[in-house]
C-alpha cells in the first residue's frame, strides 16, 4: 500500500467521524429552538437569530474536518 | 377503461426506463473536480515582489460582485418610489434584514456607527455567493463553469480580518487600551487566574478569526464540490437512466446551495455584529 493511500483513507475517516458530533449538536440545537418557539411564539425572532448564531458555531466543527480532509488529499501528497 | 389506460402508461414508462438503463452512455471522460478551484492567470501581470498581481477568475468574480452591488445601489437610490416595485421591495427586504434582523437585534449600542460595515459585508458576501451559482465562461478554454470568490481562503481571511480589526478598534476607541484589555479579565479574581483567563481569551480571539474565515470558505468549497460531483457523475456512470435521475438531484442540490449562500452571508454578518457588539459592551 503506498503512503498516499493512507492519507486518502485518513481523509475519509476525518470527514466521516468529524460529521458525527456536529450532526448530533445541530439536531439538539434546532430541536430545542423549535421547542422553545412552540412554547413562546412571541419571542420567535429572537430565538431564531440566536439559533442561527449557534448553527454557525456548531457547523464550523464539521468544516474543520472538511478542511483537514482537503489538506490530507491535496497537500499531504 | 381509464384504469386500463393507466396500466398501459405505466408499462410504457417502465419499458422506456429499462431502455434508458440498457442504452450505453456517451464517451468516457475523466473528471477533475479539484481543477474547478485551481486559479490560472487570465491576464499575466508582473509580480510585485512576492505579491503576484495577475488577474485570475477569482479577481474577475470579485470585480463582478462589486460592480453588481454598486449598480444595484445606484439604481435603487435614484428611483426610490413610495410604492416599491418588485426589485425595490426585494432590496428593501434585504436591507431591512441586515439592519433589523442582524445589527439591531444583536448589538446593544453603536448600531448607527457599525451598521454600514455590517450591511456592506452582508451584501458583499451575499452577492458573491449568488454570483458563484451562475455559470460564467471563465473555466478552462472559456467553457461555462462555477466558481465563487468566497471559495478562496485569501478572500475570506481578508473579510474576517476586517471584522477582527474593527472589533478591537471599536473596543479600544470606546474604552481606551488599558480598560479594554482589562475588560477581558474578570474583576476581583486572583492574579494567576487573571493571567490564565487573559491567555484563554487571547487564543479565542485568534480562533474567532480562523473560524469566521474557514466557515465561509469551507461551506462554499463543499457546496461547489458537491455540485461538480453531481454534474460529473453522469460522465462517470455512463448510463442514461442515472444521468436522468441525477439531473433531478442536481436541481435539488442547486436549490439547497442557494439557501446555503444566503445563510452563510447572514451568519458572517451576524457573527461580525456579535463580535463588534461584544467588544463595545464588554466593560460592564
Amino acid at each position: 500500500m503506498n503512503p498516499h493511500a493512507y492519507a486518502e483513507l485518513g481523509a475519509g475517516l476525518a470527514m466521516g467521524l468529524g460529521a458525527i458530533g456536529p450532526g448530533i449538536g445541530l439536531g439538539i440545537l434546532i430541536g430545542k429552538a423549535l421547542e422553545s418557539i412552540a412554547r413562546q411564539p412571541e419571542v420567535a425572532s429572537d430565538i431564531r437569530t440566536n439559533m442561527f448564531i449557534g448553527i454557525g458555531v456548531t457547523e464550523a466543527v464539521a468544516l474543520y474536518a472538511f478542511v483537514v480532509a482537503l489538506i490530507l488529499v491535496f497537500v499531504a501528497k | 377503461m381509464k384504469k386500463g389506460l393507466k396500466w398501459v402508461w405505466l408499462v410504457v414508462v417502465l419499458v422506456a426506463l429499462a431502455g434508458l438503463f440498457l442504452l450505453p452512455g456517451g464517451a468516457k471522460e475523466t473528471v477533475n473536480v479539484a481543477g474547478e478551484f485551481e486559479l490560472t492567470p487570465i491576464v499575466k501581470l508582473p509580480a510585485f515582489g512576492p505579491v503576484d498581481l495577475s488577474i485570475n477568475k477569482a479577481v474577475i468574480y470579485l470585480w463582478l460582485a462589486t460592480t453588481v452591488i454598486v449598480i444595484m445601489a445606484i439604481v435603487i437610490a435614484r428611483n426610490l418610489k413610495p410604492q416599491p416595485g418588485r426589485f425595490q421591495a426585494a432590496v428593501e427586504g434585504l436591507y431591512g434584514l441586515a439592519r433589523d434582523g442582524i445589527a439591531r437585534s444583536v448589538m446593544k449600542s453603536g448600531v448607527d456607527t457599525w451598521f454600514p460595515y455590517i450591511g456592506a459585508v452582508f451584501f458583499f458576501v451575499l452577492i458573491n455567493n449568488i454570483i458563484g451559482l451562475i455559470p460564467l465562461p471563465l473555466g478552462e478554454h472559456h467553457q461555462l463553469s462555477f466558481y465563487t470568490a468566497t471559495a478562496n481562503l485569501y478572500v475570506t481571511v481578508t473579510l474576517a480580518l476586517f471584522t477582527f480589526v474593527f472589533t478591537h478598534y471599536a473596543g479600544i476607541n470606546r474604552y481606551g487600551v488599558r480598560n479594554y484589555v482589562s475588560s477581558w479579565m474578570p474583576t476581583g479574581a486572583p492574579p494567576v487566574l487573571k493571567q490564565f483567563i487573559f491567555v484563554i481569551h487571547a487564543v479565542s480571539e485568534i480562533f474567532r478569526l480562523v473560524s469566521l474565515s474557514v466557515r465561509l470558505f469551507a461551506n462554499m468549497v463543499a457546496g461547489h464540490a458537491i455540485l461538480a460531483v453531481f454534474f460529473a457523475m453522469a460522465l462517470i456512470f455512463q448510463s442514461y437512466l442515472i444521468a436522468v435521475a441525477l439531473q433531478g438531484a442536481s436541481v435539488l442540490i442547486y436549490l439547497f446551495e442557494i439557501f446555503v449562500a444566503v445563510i452563510q452571508a447572514f451568519i458572517f454578518a451576524i457573527l461580525s455584529a456579535v463580535y463588534i457588539g461584544g467588544a463595545l459592551d464588554s466593560g460592564h
